[in-house]
């Protein structure tokens, strides 16, 4: 008697029992597969969660800060931030001057504006003025005409690049470059159109027009707060970059030593820590629910094993009179409880699959589904029925061959 | 010396009481007899059964099985100890339902781990040998009861065991049927088989050249099978 010998013998018997009671092996498998199913789903999307959003943030520009008012993710006193004295013009050249990490700095100031072309409309469309800059902080790339320059920033030109999404609106037909367009009281004419960058959390990034910062200025007021971007040669120098802006800042704004900052340093991987601090009590919930599931399955595989047990009685009887070990009768059940888990984790790994599929057609969740994930789907549920039916096996094991022989 | 039974006692608890199945049995059998143990339900001869089939272990007392101490064996032991040493014939014939004639019969060398081609091969000589050629493919609920029981003669013979135990074999049979088994276990036993068969039957006992009785968990006369049989009937 070997283990082999056992494993086979266990493994033929599992699928002939299993055969022989349809039904109640598809009910058991269908418990089973809910729950394989549930999780698959729930790690389905959450890969998918993770993946697009760190793609999205990809695009915010992996070496990229931004100098603001408040910071991106707020702990505190709101009141507090909004008291600080503005950043302006003036300290995003202070930057340009002083910082030796920053290889672009660009001032952007915004408002949401109304953009027209003849009897096409786009409300509430972020016009942002900036300087050329903007285009490495921002990882946007000119695909047809001209970016602004210098020049047209001094003559408060009325000239505008257009994100996609405002060029799929305005010109869904005919050619923007050189188009009057009219945002507010103004008629600018279009000079470039960017590349199209896609959403991040669900927003579009591509809803945008690019005008001169002065210009902008000149039309909506300086009276407004601006937002710095500077981006830096590689994303290892973000921490001396950050630290060395600290001190510039402080010092062109003549904070008192004693006192904090009164500006935020926003980086994009901020956002990444917050999300997942954010999504990882949600996903920890989700998942429990899909364990759960599955032990409920499991206690179905429970049920059902003792119940196989309790009506093979005599059977285990006549199989240790003919000379089968405790151990043998173990790793029938075992098996046979494994199978039923098994055949249920590869439904439940179909399903789970449909389901983070469905997810990712309907919803704007790019549910995702790595290979191995369909392995682990089945051989989980194997160990849930592992787990589970290997109380019932030794019960069987632990009969009286006399009276396991004598059971009506 | 095949069976060497010493000073037996079998002792149950059943809830706080004590059951004294067997008090004290010697009983030595050789290899090649055909002896019946009989007694009324009560008498500890299924006990007894059971201890000579290493179902059970006696609670004091030696036992030598083939010169092997079998009394004091672990769990794992005794199995290999049935598989290889015994062959069970019971009264309801025990065969698995789901399982075809032939599969049945080759379960015991199955745990003996004994290679497909080799285990059909002895499992359908032991089939012809009872005189079920024709049968081998067919499962249990397709045999008549003289079928089923021919089976597990079989299955018992397969492993070629040193002893074949029968438990009441024609029990189940009408009186014809019943014959036929009988008749089958007189071939097996001028074929020089080592055949131990408990009954509460006289007249079955009375067929067998050796009877042991047994009566409230102690022999109360061995001896030859007639003889045995009518001391039954005087009492």
């Amino acid at each position: 008697m070997n283990a082999r010998i056992d494993i086979l013998e266990g493994s033929r018997i599992a699928l002939k029992s299993l055969r022989a009671h349809r039904l109640r092996t598809l009910l058991t498998t269908v418990g089973i597969g809910i729950g394989v199913a549930t999780l698959l789903a729930i790690l389905g999307i959450t890969q998918g969660l993770d993946t697009s959003f760190a793609k999205q943030l990809e695009s915010l520009g992996s070496s990229t800060l931004y100098i603001q008012k408040s910071p991106w993710v707020q702990m505190g006193n709101w009141w507090e931030f909004r008291n600080r004295k503005d950043l302006t013009w003036a300290h995003a050249e202070g930057v340009r001057r002083l910082s030796t990490y920053a290889t672009a700095v660009a001032p952007m100031v915004s408002r949401n504006e109304e953009v027209k072309f003849h009897d096409l409309s786009m409300a509430a469309v972020e016009i942002s003025g900036t300087t050329s800059d903007y285009l490495q902080v921002t990882g946007f790339e000119i695909t047809r005409g001209r970016f602004f320059g210098e020049s047209d920033d001094d003559s408060r030109s009325t000239v505008a690049v257009l994100g996609m999404d405002v060029v799929d609106t305005l010109f869904p037909h005919s050619d923007p470059i050189g188009a009057p367009i009219r945002i507010g009281d103004r008629v600018y004419t279009v000079v470039g159109t960017l590349s199209r960058k896609g959403k991040i959390l669900d927003e579009s990034q591509d809803e945008i027009v690019l005008i001169p910062f002065h210009t902008h200025q000149s039309q909506f007021g300086a009276q407004r707060s601006i937002a710095i971007g500077v981006s830096v040669a590689t994303p290892d120098a973000l921490d001396a970059a950050e630290d060395q802006l600290v001190g510039i800042m402080r010092r062109l704004r003549q904070t008192p030593p004693d006192k904090p900052d009164d500006f935020a340093i926003n980086r994009p991987e901020q956002l990444a820590s917050t999300y997942n601090q954010l999504t990882g009590a949600l996903f920890g919930v989700a998942v429990g629910i899909g364990f759960i599931t599955l032990l409920v399955g499991g206690i179905g595989i429970m049920n059902i094993m003792l119940v196989s047990v309790r009506e093979r009685t005599r059977e285990i009887g006549v199989r240790r009179a003919l000379g089968a070990r405790k151990r043998t009768i173990v790793v029938q059940f075992v098996l046979e409880a494994m199978t039923v888990s098994a055949v249920g984790g590869a439904l439940g790994t179909a399903l789970g699959l449909g389901g983070a599929k469905l997810v990712s057609l309907v919803t704007p969740l790019a549910a995702t589904v790595k290979p191995g994930t369909v392995f682990f789907g089945v051989g989980f549920a194997a160990l849930v029925g592992l787990v589970f039916g290997i109380w019932p096996a030794f019960r069987a094991a632990q009969l009286d061959p006399v009276e396991a022989l004598r059971h009506e | 010396m095949l069976i060497q039974l010493s000073g037996i006692e079998r002792t149950y608890t059943v809830g706080t009481e004590k059951v004294h199945a067997l008090r004290g049995v010697d009983l030595s059998i050789d290899a090649g007899e055909w002896v019946a143990i009989i007694g009324q339900s009560g008498s500890g001869k299924s006990t007894l059964m059971n201890v000579i089939g290493c179902l059970d272990t006696p609670t004091r007392g030696t036992y030598f099985l083939n010169g092997k101490d079998v009394a004091r064996m672990d769990d794992d032991s005794l199995a290999d100890v049935r598989n290889r040493e015994i062959g069970f014939v019971f009264q309801n014939f025990q065969l698995l339902p789901r399982e075809t004639a032939l599969a049945n019969v080759e379960l015991p060398l199955v745990y003996r781990g004994v290679k497909a081609a080799v285990r059909h091969a002895r499992a359908q000589e032991a089939l012809v040998k009872v005189g079920l050629a024709d049968r081998v493919h067919h499962r249990p609920n397709e045999l008549s009861g003289g079928q089923r029981q021919r089976v597990a003669i079989a299955r018992a013979l397969a492993g070629e065991p040193s002893l074949l135990l029968a438990d009441e074999p024609t029990g189940n049979l009408d009186s014809a049927t019943g014959e036929e088994i009988i008749k089958l276990f007189t071939q097996l036993h001028e074929q020089g088989h080592t055949i131990v068969l408990v009954t509460h039957e006289p007249k079955l006992a009375a067929r067998c050249p050796r009877a042991v009785r047994l009566s409230d968990g102690l022999v109360v006369a061995d001896g030859p099978g007639k003889e045995v049989a009518l001391i039954s009937v005087a009492a």
